[in-house]
Formats: structure tokens, sequence, C-alpha cells
């Protein structure tokens, strides 16, 4: 399969000055990853590690202070590759909502109040075809009833709307145009579990019937559970592992990884959950070598100093871990 | 929510308020010049007297005379009850000043020219700064946002009576474009040389008008649009690359309404008191004139009169904001 999306080495830092202090936040450092076309790929990490500052760069949505300060982001579309750091204001409104679209964090208030379903759709519309009102309704008509929305959505105010029914309109106005490749930013939180199951089971139906290529953020490992193909997890604006789902979340290798899947609950054991001591570090002043180190129970010496590589566990897993690669270099070679 | 409850809930409750606070209203122009310590009745007989004797019976017969023209005769309860019997058929009472004169044709004469000038300047100088104002505060880092933004701040805080006073030197004086004094010229018909000389005499205050009213409306059209592109359905709609002026007019402007309509109808109605510093300035034939005139010669009929109908428009004005805000807000139709 052919990437979609990649991006190398890439850095982007929020850089602020005040009273001639300068201050760097490292939000996004050296992230190396492929998004395969057609796949549902996760990125998860706790509050932040970075995650929403690396969507926004993929997406091409930031502004100072944010700055992509090294690296690049490749766009593979149609044929075409297109480096996202020299792309033009024009061509990013070209493939904006046609290609490349997004479904926003705390979609509560992304609709516009003052006005009906129907007509934010038609906005959204007739900015990339050339359409006549009684069209766009046409097309956002049909639409929603693919999507198994009621009909009677499209002539409401948001205000009128149930969370979780705001949350599905503002998927399916992401989604009119069939784009290529959607960036979800944490498009489940603040539902409760009911609803999170429709919404869930409405991103896939959108992502399957055009086979279209999902980047899911959110710090809900049970919801990548159920929707991504591949996992990625950050820490501290680094990628410290990357694999298919299932290897996460029953082979983690890296020591936060592990930490991360051993704090989901289990039904069979009701013991006491571990959490990870310490807490996340500031990311204007991050430790030195592994971010991770000062929490870590493995943690040696090098870590303290060297930053670890990213290396390969297995064809399709990738972690950035000293302790992983001294393992890994004793295990004999199958 | 269906239109009877709507009524209910809603407009008839607005509608009573509407009345109460007119009934307060003409209540207390009606109380707060009899705890006056001046009365104008002993003024005018003194006025009178002051040149030449008068047999004092016919002073006392003249007194009670006028006590029952001016409706200050009897308790005060008798003369609120007289006082509300002669507003409602229309009476204002006789003008001091201009007696026998009645109030209402006084006030009547000036009140299409206050109309006409404050309605065209008004509602211009509304379109015109929310318009401007919601632009700039959308491009404000652009850096013809910037400039025009500054020049808007100098304009501001400048009192009126030197923009006034700015126009009628250069444009009336040294470049007599416009003329000086006065509503209109030649004998009222609708001819083109009639209608043409309204707009001619009319331009200096209307433009004096806008002027304030389009600087004070920019910085509040600006500021609201400042907040409101930090939304996140402006962001969102940003980010959709949904076209500039789409997002201007249907989500900058569209949200930030209420309070512009609110300001629109308020000023509407505060429009019977006249324009009173620009036609007195500009010598423009309207209410404001009046009130001047009235106020200076303490020709209380007047002023009461004219204090009347401003309480109305008020009034009327803020029911007129209540009963639009559903129109402009569908969540305000929830309640």
């Amino acid at each position: 399969m052919d990437a979609i999306i990649e991006t190398k080495n890439l850095r982007a830092y929020y850089i602020t000055k005040a009273y001639g202090v300068e201050r760097t936040v490292k939000a996004v450092d050296d992230i190396s990853l492929r998004i395969q076309e057609g796949e549902v790929y996760g990125i998860a990490g706790e509050s932040g590690c970075g995650k929403s500052t690396l969507l926004r760069i993929l997406l091409g949505a930031y502004q100072p202070p944010l700055a992509v300060v090294g690296g690049d982001v490749v766009y593979h579309l149609e044929g075409e590759t297109i480096h996202a750091p020299d792309i033009t204001e024009e061509q990013q409104r070209d493939l904006r909502w046609r290609t490349i679209s997004y479904i926003p964090q705390g979609s509560m208030h992304v609709l516009n109040p003052v006005r009906r379903i129907r007509d934010s759709f038609h906005d959204f519309i007739s900015a990339h075809r050339d359409v006549t009102k009684s069209e766009s309704f046409q097309m956002t008509a049909e639409y929603l009833r693919d999507l198994g929305l009621p009909e009677k959505v499209m002539a409401s105010y948001p205000h009128q709307l149930s969370g979780g029914m705001r949350q599905r309109v503002t998927i399916a106005l992401a989604t009119i145009l069939w784009p290529k490749l959607i960036f979800a930013d944490e498009p489940t939180t603040a539902l409760d579990v009911v609803v999170q199951r429709g919404v869930i089971q409405m991103l896939k139906d959108v992502q399957q019937k055009e086979g279209s290529t999902l980047v899911l953020i959110t710090h809900d490992i049970g919801v990548h559970a159920n929707l991504a193909d591949r996992i990625a997890i950050l820490y501290a604006g680094k990628l410290v592992e990357e694999a298919d789902t299932r290897t996460i979340l029953t082979k983690p290798r890296h020591p936060y990884t592990k930490y991360l899947i051993e704090s989901l609950p289990n039904l069979d054991s009701r013991e006491e959950r571990m959490s990870i001591p310490g807490r996340p570090p500031a990311l204007d002043r991050p430790p030195s070598g592994c971010r991770f180190h000062e929490r870590c129970p493995l943690a040696r010496d090098i870590c303290q100093t060297i930053d670890p590589e990213m290396i390969q566990v297995e064809p399709g897993h990738r972690t950035a871990c000293h302790v992983v690669e001294e393992e890994l270099s004793h295990e004999p070679v199958a | 929510m269906g239109g009877m409850q709507l009524l209910r809930t809603y407009i008839l409750p607005r509608i009573a308020q509407w009345a109460v606070v007119i009934f307060v209203g003409v209540t207390l122009t009606f109380l707060i010049p009899r705890f006056s310590p001046i009365n104008p009745i002993d003024d005018m007989i003194s006025r009178m007297t002051a040149f030449q004797t008068i047999d004092p019976e016919a002073v006392v017969r003249m007194r009670a005379n006028m006590e029952d023209l001016y409706g200050l005769g009897g308790t005060l309860l008798e003369q609120y009850l007289a006082f509300w019997k002669r507003l409602l058929q229309g009476d204002l009472g006789p003008s001091f000043q201009n007696f026998p004169t009645p109030v209402a044709e006084i006030i009547g004469a000036g009140i299409p020219w206050t109309v006409g000038l404050l309605t065209t300047a008004t509602i211009l100088s509304w379109l015109l700064g929310i318009f401007v104002g919601s632009l700039v505060g959308y491009n404000q880092h652009r850096r013809w946002a910037q400039a025009l933004e500054r020049v808007v701040i100098v304009i501001y805080p400048m009192p009126y009576l030197i923009i006034a006073l700015v126009l009628l030197v250069v444009f009336a004086f040294y470049w007599p474009l416009f003329p000086m004094v006065g509503g209109a010229q030649g004998t009222p018909a609708l001819t083109w040389d009639y209608i043409s000389s309204i707009f001619r005499f009319g331009f200096l205050p209307a433009l004096s008008i806008v002027i304030g009213g389009f600087a004070f409306r920019f910085i509040i059209a600006k500021a609201l649009a400042t907040t409101e592109i930090s939304s996140d359905y402006v962001q969102y709609a940003e980010l959709a690359a949904v076209p500039k002026r789409r997002i201007v007019t249907s989500y900058v402007i569209r949200n930030t309404m209420l309070p512009h309509v609110n300001d629109l109808a308020l000023s509407l109605g505060a429009m019977f008191e006249g324009a009173l510093i620009t036609e007195v300035m500009f010598g423009y034939p309207g209410v404001g004139s009046k009130l001047f005139t009235a106020i200076s010669v303490s020709d209380y009929n007047v002023i009461m009169g004219i204090t009347l109908l401003s309480i109305v428009g008020i009034a009327t004005g803020s029911l007129i904001v209540d009963l639009l805000y559903p129109v402009f807000d569908p969540r305000v139709r929830l309640r």
C-alpha cells in the first residue's frame, strides 16, 4: 500500500517571546511516520503530549506561534507529491474538504448557532463545488439519509440538537465531499458511552464507504481499539511506539505504552490499576536523553543522556527505547 | 414552539411591559414640573404685570382662566386625570410662548424634518459602521484595516460640536457648497427644486451625524467581530475554506446582530428628542430646535410634549427590539 501522508523528522515548536524572554515549546520533536492510504491511523497519548499539535501540522492549519522548524510533511494525493510546508494558500483552499477534511475536537460549537444546519452545509459545499442551494440541500439530504441521520435535522438550528446528534452532523459536514484523508481530533470526547458507540460506528461507515484514510486522535485507547488499524503512541512530543492495534494492545514494548495499556480497566481482574509514577514533563524544558527516563522503572544511565532512536522490533512494529534495543541485540536472530 | 405560545409567553408580556413603561413615564412627566418651585402661571402673570398695572380682580380671574387652560386647577388627582384625558385626545395644551398655538402643532411642524434627517443619518451610519467595523475586525492583521482603525480612533473622541463646526466652516463658509441655515428652499411642493433643496440643506447636518455615529458603531462592531473570529464556528468555516465574504456576512455580522439591532432601535426611538445640538448648529427646523427655544423661554408645555413623545419613542424602540430578537437569534425563540 502507498503512503498518503508522511512526515520526515518533523519538528514543530511554539515559539513565543514576551518581555524579551523567548520560550520554545517543543510540541512535536523529530517525528517520522507514514500513513497508508485507506487505513485508520490512531494517534494516542496523554494530554499535552503534542497530539493535537501534530494533527494541526498534518492538516496544515497552524499559525504563529506554532511553526514547523524542521523536517517535512508530504502528501501523496492523486499521484501528486505536495510538500505541505511550501503549500500556497490557494492550493490549500483547493485541497480542503474536497481531499483533506477535519472533524474537530469539541464539535459543540463548530456549527454556526444562527444558521440552519442545511445552510451550513450549503456554505461548506458551495465553497468547493459550483452548486445551487437546492442542489446542495439535495446532496445533504441524501448523505444524511445514507448515514442514518433523521432528515429533519436539516431545518434545525444547532441548539435544537443533542450533543451526540450535533457531533454526527459535524462528521457529516466534514465528510460531505468524500475527502480521501480525514483528520479527527477527539471526536468522541465529551459524549456519553452510548452516544460514543453511535459516533464510532458512523466514523467507521464514513471511512469504509469510500475507503478514505482516517487519522484519529484520542487519548481513549478504547476508541482506538474499536477503530484503528495501527496506533502511534506519543509521549512528550516524541513518537515512542508504533504498531498495528493488536500488537500495541497485547505486546507493547515501550515501558510507557505498557503503563498505558495496563492502566486500562479489565473485567477479569478487579485489582487496582497501576498508574504511571510522576507527571508528564513540561515541553519548554524537556528532560535530556529519553524524555520518559524520569518516570521509567527500567531507566539506565544511557537513558539520561542519549535520546533513543526509533528501531524496528519486528516488521511494522517500531519503538524508541534503549532497553528494548539492548534486549533485541541479545535475542537470537530468528 | 407554536405561534400562539410565542404570542402568549413572549409577545404579550413585552407589549404589557411597553404599556407600563409609558404609563410610568407619563406619570413622572406630569409630577416633576408640579414639584418644581417655579409656578409657570405666577411666572407669566409677573411677566405681564411687570410693565403695566392690572386690576387685581382681573389678575385673579386671569389666574383662574390660565389654571383652567393649562390644567393646573383642582386637586393633584383631578389634574392628573384631566392630563391623561387630554393626552389621549392628542391635546398637549397650548404653547406658553406662542399662545394660543397648540403644542401638538408646534411639535408636528418639526417632526418631518427631524424624522427625515435622523432616520437617514442613523441608518446610514449604522450600516456603514457595522459593515466596515466587522470587516476591519475580521481582517485585523491586514495593514489597510489597521490604518482605517487608526483613522476612526482619531475621529471617535472628537466632540460632536467640533465636527459640526468644521463641516460648517469648510463646506458652508470657505467653500460654500452647502447652505448654512435652514431645512429647504422655496415653497413646499413636489418639484425638483424643492426636493433637491431638502437634500442640499440636510447634507451637512446628516454628514455630521453620520461621522460621529459611524465612528461609534465602527468601534463596537470591530470589538464584537474580534471576539467572534476566535469562535469555533468561524475558525471551522475558515478551515473549510468557506469564502471570506460569506464568513463576514453570515457568520461574523450575523452573530453580532443582536447588540446592533438593539442600538438601532433605541437610536431611532430616541429620535423625537431631536438632534438638539445638530439642529441648533445647522439652524435646522426640527424638533430639536423647538426644544432648544422652548427651554430658553421656559415653555413648559412644549418641553413636556417633546418629553412625552420621546418616552413613547424609546419605549416603542425597545419593544421593537424585543419583538425582533427571535428573528435575529433563533435561540431566543426557545425561551
